[in-house]
């Protein structure tokens, strides 16, 4: 029982930490994203993700996911998800991107922290995933 | 050509930003409360079992196949925390055994693809992605990482043995 209180506080804090990051994510992109920037990044985007055969509208909670991880990155891509009607086989690619290389700049930083090698395991994740996206894409043909 | 854009639809009408602000609050809140439902149980039942002897049998099951990686027994239980809970609880476990660079980099590496497995699984579900194929992808893609990761590590130091030797040798 004395463990039961504790790890139901833990998940109260949980909740309020995810609200806090992405009630507030979710809103600057609603506020954002008629902004003609967003098309243009769009274009300078798209040719990398055809490449592991992604299309802009995956853009978005991709970057999102990479960068901040995949439990903040997922209020976005259910958001966007949502409003594109981003098909199966583009949620199974950018979900095996972002399975492999996620969350890069907080992961890195603690493991730097006790002494890891940081650009390594950056270029090893990074290769990795555009590697197996790109190859899971060519198996994967579009319907 | 356009219509496929990240930003608004061709013939999408610009709502002003008021409405843009309030569809954003009711939007993000629907999402923290989607993902709350399916990661915070999940979260309590993780951290109810860290109170019972599974994550230390589940280290000892997986100690033999650090040597795989080029790491010591050990830090199977660091595994096991960054599977089931996150990092932060894997390098307080990580941290007493004095590793080597390389052994941290490789447990950064694996690691860092393979965390939160149950919380994570539970949201990419949420999305409509397959939280279950996807576990075991990352599964097996930290397996891969480290694999690469030795030869690659290996290849570099005898590539900077070379380097550092030649002058001496000429």
């Amino acid at each position: 029982m004395d463990l039961l209180l504790p790890a139901l506080l833990g998940g109260l804090m949980l909740s309020v930490k995810l609200i806090l990051i992405i009630v507030p994510l979710v809103t600057l992109f609603e506020v954002l994203r008629y902004l003609p920037v967003f098309r243009r990044a769009g274009n300078v985007v798209e040719p990398m993700m055809r490449g592991v055969g992604l299309t802009r509208d995956a853009a978005i909670p991709l970057f999102t996911g990479i960068f901040l991880g995949i439990a903040y990155g997922a209020g976005i891509i259910i958001r966007v998800a949502q409003q594109k009607g981003l098909p199966a086989r583009e949620l199974f690619l950018m979900g095996l991107f972002l399975a492999t290389c996620h969350s890069v700049v907080e992961d890195i930083l603690i493991f730097i922290v006790i002494g890891g090698n940081g650009p390594a395991i950056l270029v090893v994740r990074l290769g990795l995933a555009v590697f197996l996206t790109g190859l899971m894409s060519r198996v994967w043909k579009p319907a | 050509m356009g219509e496929h854009g990240t930003g608004a639809a061709a013939g999408e009408p610009v709502p002003d930003i008021p409405t843009r602000i309030r569809t954003g609050l009711s939007a993000g809140l629907k999402t923290s409360i989607k993902i709350i439902k399916v990661s915070v149980p999940l979260y309590v039942a993780v951290t109810l079992l860290k109170g019972t002897p599974v994550l230390d049998l589940l280290g000892k099951v997986f100690a033999p196949v650090m040597g795989i990686f080029g790491l010591p027994g050990e830090a199977a239980f660091a595994f096991v925390a960054a599977f089931l809970l996150n990092l932060y609880a894997a390098i307080a476990v990580l941290a007493p055994l004095h590793l080597t660079p390389f052994q941290v980099t490789q447990c950064g590496l694996m690691m860092g693809v393979a965390h939160n497995l149950v919380v994570e699984g539970g949201v990419l579900s949420t999305t409509g992605a397959r939280g279950g194929v996807l576990t075991l992808c990352r599964l097996v893609i930290a397996c891969i990482a480290g694999l690469l990761l030795r030869g690659l590590w290996s290849l570099w130091e005898t590539a900077a043995f070379r380097a550092m030797a030649l002058p001496g040798l000429s």
